[in-house]
């Protein structure tokens, strides 16, 4: 009996130490450089405490970068289950069977493409004078669209590749979810006259409802790592307009001062507020 | 007279059986694959068809190049020196030798570059990038100056002659600027970055007399520096779609495709403006010194010895070897055969016969003119790219209208920058 007990410990404990190592490590480092004061150039460092994290709050591109983090996840999350469930019912009313696997291999493509694959070529195709995107426009109003290079549509723009990226591909899954839900409620719903719409909306929705919440989960998590993708194509401009706070950070690290113990508080910040706002949601929802 | 003849001629030999006895010590014990960490350059591709040649001359020593773009080759060469030191050489540039060589990331070229290979026929300007603090850190593969480049037949059809002062240059982009029909009299550069937008912008502010700093007190908030601003925003209603976040790719491109009537842009330029395999408007192209009073921005890119991959001096002459190897006169003129006017760096080269057949004698002249009007714009700093990428950002956003007030912008990078001197004390 003891040993049937101490079976899940020893299977649990060289996955749970490599896990310490990988995970464990690096946010203890960065923990522990952020109260320093070290830049790469700069081999050593001292210790300045929580000074590095106050002077976060008075930086305004610190700030800029939450409010352009929470913008992002908010409309990439909200955009990509919008267009995902109304895709994925589209598909399951009017599109036979056929037609549903050839369109959800080809919805299946985009998120198949490397993310700085899709990036360049979204770019290109959004360039005001020979891209492909821009171009019905141009040809109709004889004007350049510039989409990337205007503040007030540079982050809408990036979070529609994203959204295409990603929300054709849960389209496919909330398609494939629908065809596995029982026929007899739709069938009843039927008999008493309700339409389409109330059919999905009373019934096939909150049906769906865990598996629904656990992509939203799986889209906030990979909208927390959209960097590559807004890297490539605005690398945060115009100005600081799409400037998140991973790219903030990187670019504190890396880019420009090389002030990587001001970047590690900011890295170390943002795994604090996930953590806690991702248990928080969890919680709710369960 | 004899007798000292005779003398000059055996230090001679013996200097030379030296140099080859070295070589030869040296290449007995160069066989690990050399990493290079580079940006794209034609003339480094065209290297890797020599392989051979190389693993002969040092002995059984390979070379493997990683290519990043310009401002991730930054970001990596910083992290990659700063940390593991995987690279054996860097490819750096004018804007951050100063850092890499106060940091130690790169030793010093010279004690390592084989003297045979003749550092001092590089262009004196690159030379002059490549040093810092009285030692030069990289061998050239590319640099140079600004040159106004423009389209004939457009100055021509418009009866304007090519602009000699910046106020005809600002009235020659005004008037050529034809949005519906598919012409835009400028392309500059509003990408952030100190090598992007603000490389552009620098040539205007030093030009009109500004100075990054007093002593050791930042003096941004000048005349000049609002001068130099409201000029470049003032251009930007002229410049090309797609210009206002895009660097040298876009404003390059926009001019190649024929869109724009004429702009200033780093050599290199021409010699993809006059290639007809990379340019619409080939047979079309005139170019010129930078209208005055603008100065050239004098830039040089090239190959340093990383210093942390290589631990030993028999390791930093291989890198030393390798770069005296690739920035040869020998690979130049493979450059030269293969129509790389941009990657020619070495005065034998560019005053050679077989360069004046191809590009002809104007080329010549409008480079030699325009390296009278060259200058170091940047701050020569170790923390320059960190000041420089700053004023890139605030830039940007004056550029895309995200912000206003240039004088509001120059105070805040003139605090940025008093804190930025205090921290390096």
């Amino acid at each position: 009996m003891k040993q049937k007990n101490s079976l899940p410990a020893i299977f649990l404990t060289p996955a749970m130490m490599i896990l310490a190592v990988l995970a464990l490590v690096p946010t203890v480092y960065a923990i522990y450089i952020s109260l320093q004061n070290r830049e790469l150039s700069r081999p050593d460092g001292d210790f300045v405490g929580l000074a590095n994290y106050i002077d976060l709050f008075s930086d305004r591109r610190f700030i800029n970068a939450i409010g352009v983090s929470l913008t992002w996840e908010a409309v990439t999350v909200g955009m990509t289950l919008i267009v995902a469930v109304g895709l994925g019912i589209l598909l399951f009313e009017c599109a036979s069977p056929r037609m549903r696997n050839i369109l959800a291999l080809l919805f299946l493509m985009p998120v198949i493409l490397p993310r700085v694959s899709a990036a360049f070529v979204w770019k290109f195709a959004f360039h005001p004078l020979y891209g492909i995107a821009t171009y019905p426009y141009k040809a109709i109003t004889g004007q350049p669209l510039d989409l990337l290079s205007n503040p007030a549509t540079a982050l809408a723009t990036v979070a529609l590749v994203d959204v295409w990226q990603w929300g054709l591909f849960f389209s496919v899954i909330v398609l494939k979810l629908l065809q596995t839900l029982p026929p007899q409620p739709f069938e009843a719903a039927r008999l008493d006259h309700a339409r389409t719409w109330e059919t999905y909306t009373h019934i096939a929705i909150p049906m769906l409802k865990a598996p629904l919440i656990s992509l939203a989960f799986v889209k906030m998590i990979e909208s927390l790592r959209a960097f590559d993708l807004i890297y490539v194509m605005t690398r945060g401009g115009p100005g600081i307009t799409t400037e998140t706070l991973d790219m903030y950070a990187f670019s504190q690290g890396f880019i420009e001062s090389g002030r990587i113990s001001y970047a590690s508080s900011m890295a170390v910040l943002m795994m604090i507020a996930t953590s806690i706002v991702f248990t928080f949601i969890w919680k709710r929802v369960q | 007279m004899r007798k000292a003849r005779t003398l000059v001629s055996s230090i001679a030999f013996a200097c030379l059986l030296s140099s080859t006895v070295s070589t030869i010590a040296l290449a007995a014990e160069c066989t690990d694959t050399i990493k290079v960490l580079a940006q794209p350059r034609d003339g480094l591709t065209l290297l890797e068809d020599y392989k051979a040649e190389f693993e002969k001359l040092s002995g059984g020593a390979s070379f493997e190049i990683d290519y990043l773009n310009e401002n991730d080759r930054r970001a990596k060469t910083k992290a990659d020196a700063s940390t593991i030191g995987k690279y054996n050489v860097y490819y750096i540039d004018e804007a951050n030798v100063a850092l890499f060589a106060s940091a130690g990331w790169v030793a010093p070229l010279m004690d390592y570059y084989p003297a045979d290979y003749d550092y001092a026929d590089f262009d004196p300007g690159r030379q002059k990038v490549a040093t810092y603090d009285g030692k030069v850190w990289f061998a050239p593969i590319t640099g140079g100056g600004d040159l106004m480049v423009y389209r004939k037949d457009l100055l021509e059809a418009a009866g304007i002659a090519p602009p000699k002062t910046l106020d005809e240059y600002i009235a020659a982009v005004k008037k050529l600027n034809q949005p519906d029909q598919g012409i835009y009299g400028t392309a500059l550069r509003g990408q952030r970055g100190s090598g992007a937008n603000v490389w552009r912008w620098m040539p205007f502010f030093k030009g009109f007399g500004g100075n990054w700093f007093d002593g050791k007190t930042p003096v941004f908030d000048s005349e000049q520096a609002v001068k130099a601003t409201e000029t470049y925003l003032e251009l930007f209603k002229y410049s090309a779609p797609g210009s206002q976040t895009g660097g040298w790719d876009e404003a390059v491109g926009a001019f190649t495709s024929g869109q724009v009537a004429m702009l200033i842009e780093s050599t290199p330029l021409v010699g993809m403006a006059i290639d007809p395999k990379s340019s619409k408007v080939a047979g079309k192209v005139g170019y010129l010194p930078p209208p005055a009073p603008l100065t050239g921005g004098g830039y040089g890119h090239g190959l340093a010895i990383g210093a942390k991959a290589n631990k030993d001096e028999i390791s930093k002459a291989c890198a030393g070897l390798f770069i005296a190897w690739a920035t040869s006169k020998e690979n130049e003129s493979r450059r030269l055969e293969a129509n790389q006017f941009s990657e020619l760096n070495r005065t034998s080269i560019m005053t050679s016969k077989k360069f004046a057949e191809l590009y002809g004698p104007d080329l010549g002249q409008a480079l030699a003119d325009t390296g009278k009007v060259t200058a170091v714009n940047f701050w020569q700093n170790p923390q320059w790219p960190d000041l420089g990428d700053r004023w890139g950002i605030i830039l940007e956003e004056l550029i895309t209208g995200t912000r206003t007030d240039i004088k509001d912008g120059l105070d805040e990078l003139n605090g940025f920058a008093k804190d930025l001197v205090a921290r390096s004390q």
